[in-house]
């Protein structure tokens, strides 16, 4: 199991890395508040990173949990990511590509971090503001946006469902009404939206019918 | 989710409904903080709809700073009573310790109730059942906020250097009662003044598994059992093995678990005399 491959640690300089590695063997060993910047710092800028970031976040929260029964990376992380959040208009005003980034994070955190096995309750609300802020009229124009939506709701939409359903009903009123109304929509944006409705349509799931309508011609 | 709910309806209200009585929403009373995170000024029971329109105004900035006091449908009640804790590190802590003090009750209560079982069968007739008083139902500490409250004193005391070179020390199965410290019971009803004591008490005799500036004292509590009581299932429920510690328990009050048996029987330490002394204190 190599830990550059396991948590796509290799955009970091080996440096960091080294101390990447030792925070997954013994967080209690080094300064956990500078590993969680590092991290977020990381996620909002390399997309690649942003997607699976929560893996190494849960090996370290976990890890340090069994070693010396404390949360001190969780809470930092947390407590970065509210930060980020906050200022998640500003954000996006300053780059789309950082936004998607958040977006993509902290929905990645809302999947490994769980506690209990329920996902936190302090990321719901969240999470739902930030998929309701990418369905608006102005996101919707963006494909790197509408793609980071659906993306996300492939990956955590039956979750963030049974926490929380009537903000899942909200979330789908916009998309409908984009779909149906936004006459700014590209044909990929359009098909995207599409998808996702009769994704969620099917429980979550997509028929093999349409399955094939959608991904037959894509290339992986 | 059920805030925003609630916001969702008030606003219809206050539009609605000019002649409104100037009964306060209760649910405005309970709440320290509003949707922004600032203390709520003291208001008397005014104007309603100056409230109605806070309401509506901080529902407004609601998407920017998550209140702290949301009751999720998996919480039996808010999830975080103390409106000071808008951070997520704070939430999800808080959250955690509410479920597992929650865990903890469900698993304490079935442990009583089959050992109480047990116990049932195997006391002859010419026996008291009374001898050994289980709690159940309303001897045992249920309410929340004490539990959580006794939790967190708890793991104050469990995340110290002391604690872990003690449990590194002293297997469980080699702890003797009355010299080993011993975890509380949270689950025992006690005064606060009784129970804040009893982990002060607790909290000391841990010290002497401090690291190494304090060598002298270690070898006199080598001996000192402790329960675990956040794995509840280590509780030792022995008064069916113990019938001379389980006789004398019975002589303090109903409402002792033979947990305590080995405090209040058999300790020539002077630390552990006063605990029998804290046992009769009813919440």
């Amino acid at each position: 199991m190599d830990p550059k491959e396991d948590y796509r640690i290799q955009s970091f300089d080996p440096e960091t890395q080294a101390l990447l590695k030792t925070a997954l063997k013994e967080p209690g060993s080094v300064n956990l508040e500078k590993v969680s910047n590092i991290i977020v710092d990381q996620s909002l800028k390399d997309q690649v990173f942003s997607k699976e970031a929560g893996r190494i976040c849960y090996t370290i929260v976990q890890t340090e949990a069994k070693q010396s029964n404390g949360n001190v990376f969780r809470r930092c992380l947390l407590n970065r990511l509210q930060q980020e959040f906050m200022v998640r208009e500003e954000t996006r005003a300053r780059s789309v590509q950082e936004w998607v980034c958040f977006v993509t994070f902290i929905c990645n955190i809302f999947d490994y971090l769980k506690v209990n096995n329920r996902p936190m309750v302090a990321l719901v609300h969240p999470v739902y503001d930030c998929l309701l802020r990418l369905a608006q009229p102005d996101a919707l124009m963006s494909e790197e946006e509408v793609d980071c939506l659906v993306l996300q709701l492939h990956r955590i939409g039956d979750q963030l469902e049974k926490v929380n359903s009537p903000r899942m009903d909200e979330l789908f009123f916009l998309l409908r009404d984009g779909f149906l109304l936004h006459k700014g929509l590209s044909s990929m944006a359009h098909l995207l939206l599409l998808e996702v409705l009769e994704f969620r349509a099917g429980g979550w799931r997509l028929s093999s019918t349409a399955h094939n309508y959608y991904y037959s011609e894509l290339a992986d | 989710m059920s805030c925003r709910h609630r916001n969702g309806r008030l606003n219809a209200k206050s539009s609605g409904d000019e002649n409104r009585n100037h009964v306060p929403s209760p649910w405005s009373q309970c709440r320290k903080r509003g949707a922004d995170g600032h203390l709520r000024a003291k208001r008397e029971t005014g104007s309603c709809n100056e409230k109605q329109h806070r309401r509506n105004e901080s529902a407004d900035r609601h998407s920017d700073i998550r209140h702290a006091n949301f009751t999720t449908p998996e919480s039996e009640g808010p999830v975080s009573r103390c409106g000071r804790q808008v951070d997520w590190g704070s939430q999800v802590e808080n959250d955690e310790l509410t479920r597992d003090v929650h865990r903890d009750m469900h698993r304490y209560r079935r442990r009583i109730l089959a050992a109480e079982f047990t116990q049932r069968e195997r006391m002859t007739s010419s026996e008291s059942s009374r001898e050994s008083p289980i709690p159940t139902g309303g001897e045992m500490e249920t309410d929340e906020a004490v539990l959580l409250r006794r939790q967190k004193q708890i793991n104050y005391g469990k995340n110290t250097l002391a604690y872990d070179r003690y449990m590194k020390e002293v297997p469980k199965h080699l702890r003797q009662s009355g010299l080993h410290p011993k975890t509380p019971n949270k689950f025992k009803k006690y005064s606060r003044r009784s129970w804040d004591q009893q982990i002060k008490l607790w909290k000391v005799k841990l010290h002497a598994w401090d690291p190494p500036t304090l060598e002298g004292q270690e070898k006199d509590l080598n001996d000192i059992e402790e329960l675990e009581l956040d794995d509840v299932m280590d509780i030792e429920l022995d008064f069916p093995t113990l019938p001379d510690s389980q006789s004398r328990s019975a002589c303090t009050t109903r409402s002792i678990t033979s947990l305590e048996d080995d405090d209040c029987s058999s300790t020539p330490n002077k630390v552990m005399k006063t605990e029998p002394s804290l046992e009769p204190h009813t919440a």
